[in-house]
């Protein structure tokens, strides 16, 4: 079981996204940026996926500061292609940050390719 | 069309604004230099890696272009031409780069001050082209304060909603439109909002307050030790950047009375639709909109700032509404100062205070959405009514038809923005059909 936390100004959305898709193996839950530094932290979590207008600020706020930057990757607005998530995955990639008005392609995207990696 | 173009006089800027414009821009870019503050929320965590000198001046002008750049185009630029009015994303975040960009100390104002300059003087030409065009959009587009103050007035209701389900969602939704009533009623000369949004948001902050306090209560009783540790990384991280900020407090305060002045002299509007109530010269509405957007950005400023260790241009937005209601520049100047003050001394208290409130966190994301929800809407349907009032039917073709083409090419102009952009695109389509002779503009 993957568990995925979510984020930012568009966290109710991401998590009816990616809760509709009927993956069994993720574990969608609604959370914050301050809770899910500590989760992803002590390993209580495995994916943050935060939203706001811009695409960082709101969605990975603290996290960038708590994991480091190293852990934590923005798309802003664009929208980047399958391959591209599973490769920043196979990086070691844990927090996403994306923009609001592309979370219906964004979500589920992402949600495939984590399910994917197992 | 000569009250249209009294209208548009209103919105010359004077020489006083102009300079005022350009001081603040060079003190933006300054600031944004030093990495005290920067304008996009997005861009202020990856400041901390460049403030702890992790990362170059170079890779973080990057990242600054990068998730700025899209919204000076696609977001304040149209506002900007649709309105005649400042915005911040226009001023500030083209200063975050530069100033960011600037390799010494003293070329960051310079870039700064040219920005403004060349925003002061181009919005104002090209305001003046636009009043004087046979199909005049700038004028069209005050039909869009309507939508925008009476759906704003619903976002606490939204905001109750997603975060304590449909029973309290629809006790506020009753509750807001029967005090809208009565508002119209009673006090007709007020804004029939202005109650209704009043008690909504705070019975979002009641119930957010209390769910908190339950749940605390809950854990005590439960014997959950609350995390209280000398190593807590979030608080060092948090408390070094507090003392960071405190350290320039007197440079905040003069950034704090530049954009309380800037927002006093009613040529600029903060929020993203603020722009059009400025504009209509509805300050007092302004005010009302911009001050509960606060409540939505004080958790998300505070926390990134203290995660960062660089603040927001304009601090929790607080000195928007204050200096539209301030009746002259020098009182808003000491009042914006004062409450930049404020805010900096009491970010460390902020962030712990958020830290043992979830809910109210959680509240502020929901506002941000909720508020979103409205304006956007508000401002698709403002600008139909902006096309219908330029050019009927085919003013709402062309408007329409151009922010569905935006949708449906993955939305390069934000989607807040791509409605009134349309209108400005609109408009130029009109001007020239007129042109053509193929198009005769509706009175007005």
């Amino acid at each position: 079981m993957t568990k995925i936390l979510t984020g930012g100004v568009g966290k109710v959305e991401v998590t009816q996204a990616i809760g509709g898709l009927g993956i069994d193996s993720l574990d969608v839950v609604p959370s914050s940026d301050m809770d899910a530094a500590m989760k992803l932290r002590v390993g209580q979590a495995d994916y943050y996926l935060g939203t706001c207008h811009t695409g960082a600020g709101a969605s990975l706020g603290v996290l960038v500061g708590l994991l480091g930057s190293a852990s934590c990757h923005t798309f802003g607005r664009s929208v980047p292609t399958e391959e591209a998530v599973t490769a920043l995955l196979a990086e070691g990639k844990k927090a996403f940050g994306f923009s609001m008005d592309q979370i219906d392609v964004i979500a589920p995207l992402m949600a495939r390719a984590i399910a994917a990696r197992g | 069309m000569s009250t249209t173009l009294a209208a548009g006089a209103e919105l010359d800027f004077s020489l006083a604004q102009q300079l005022t414009v350009i001081a603040l821009c060079a003190l933006t870019a300054f600031i944004a230099h030093m990495a005290l503050a920067i304008f996009n929320d997005g861009v202020r965590p990856f400041l901390l890696d460049f403030i702890q000198g992790r990362t170059t001046r170079s890779a973080t002008t990057a990242v600054s272009f990068g998730l700025s750049a899209g919204f000076i185009f696609g977001l304040g630029a149209p506002m900007a031409l649709s309105t005649g009015v400042l915005n911040p994303w226009l001023l500030f975040l083209p200063t975050d780069i530069l100033g960011m960009l600037s390799p010494k100390k003293w070329l960051a104002p310079v870039l700064g001050g040219a920005w403004g300059a060349v925003v002061v003087f181009g919005l104002n030409g090209a305001n003046n082209i636009a009043h004087d065009l046979p199909v005049d959009f700038l004028t069209a587009m005050q039909q869009m304060s309507t939508p925008i103050l009476f759906l704003f007035t619903l976002f606490p209701v939204l905001a109750i909603t997603k975060q304590f389900g449909r029973k309290w969602g629809g006790i506020a939704g009753v509750l807001e439109l029967a005090l809208v009533v009565m508002t119209m009623k009673l006090w007709p000369t007020m804004f029939a909002g202005a109650l209704a949004m009043a008690v909504g948001v705070l019975m979002l902050i009641g119930l957010a307050v209390s769910k908190d306090l339950r749940q605390r209560r809950a854990d005590r009783a439960a014997g959950v030790v609350e995390e209280v540790g000398g190593d807590d990384p979030m608080a060092s991280l948090f408390s070094a950047s507090a003392t960071r900020l405190r350290k320039y407090l007197p440079l905040f305060m003069l950034l704090g009375a530049g954009v309380c002045v800037l927002a006093q002299m009613h040529v600029f509007g903060g929020g993203e639709a603020t722009s059009f109530l400025i504009a209509k010269g509805q300050y007092a509405e302004a005010a009302q909109v911009d001050f509960y957007r606060v409540f939505g950005f004080i958790p998300l400023i505070a926390t990134t700032a203290l995660a960062s260790g660089a603040y927001g241009i304009a601090g929790f937005t607080l000195v928007y509404p204050i200096g539209y209601l301030m009746p002259n520049p020098f009182l808003a100047a000491v009042v914006g100062a004062l409450v930049f003050a404020v805010e900096v001394l009491a970010l460390s208290w902020i962030g712990k205070v958020l830290g043992k409130l979830p809910s109210v966190r959680d509240s502020s994301e929901h506002l941000r959405s909720a508020i979103g929800d409205t304006l956007q809407l508000a401002i698709l349907f403002g600008s139909l009514m902006a096309a219908n009032a330029m050019g009927g039917g085919l003013g709402i073709l062309v408007v329409g038809g151009l922010y569905l083409l935006n949708e449906a090419m993955g939305r390069p102009v934000v989607r807040m923005a791509a409605a009134p952009a349309a209108v400005i695109v609109g408009g130029i389509v009109l001007n020239i059909l007129y042109w053509l002779d193929l198009f005769t503009p509706i009175k007005g």
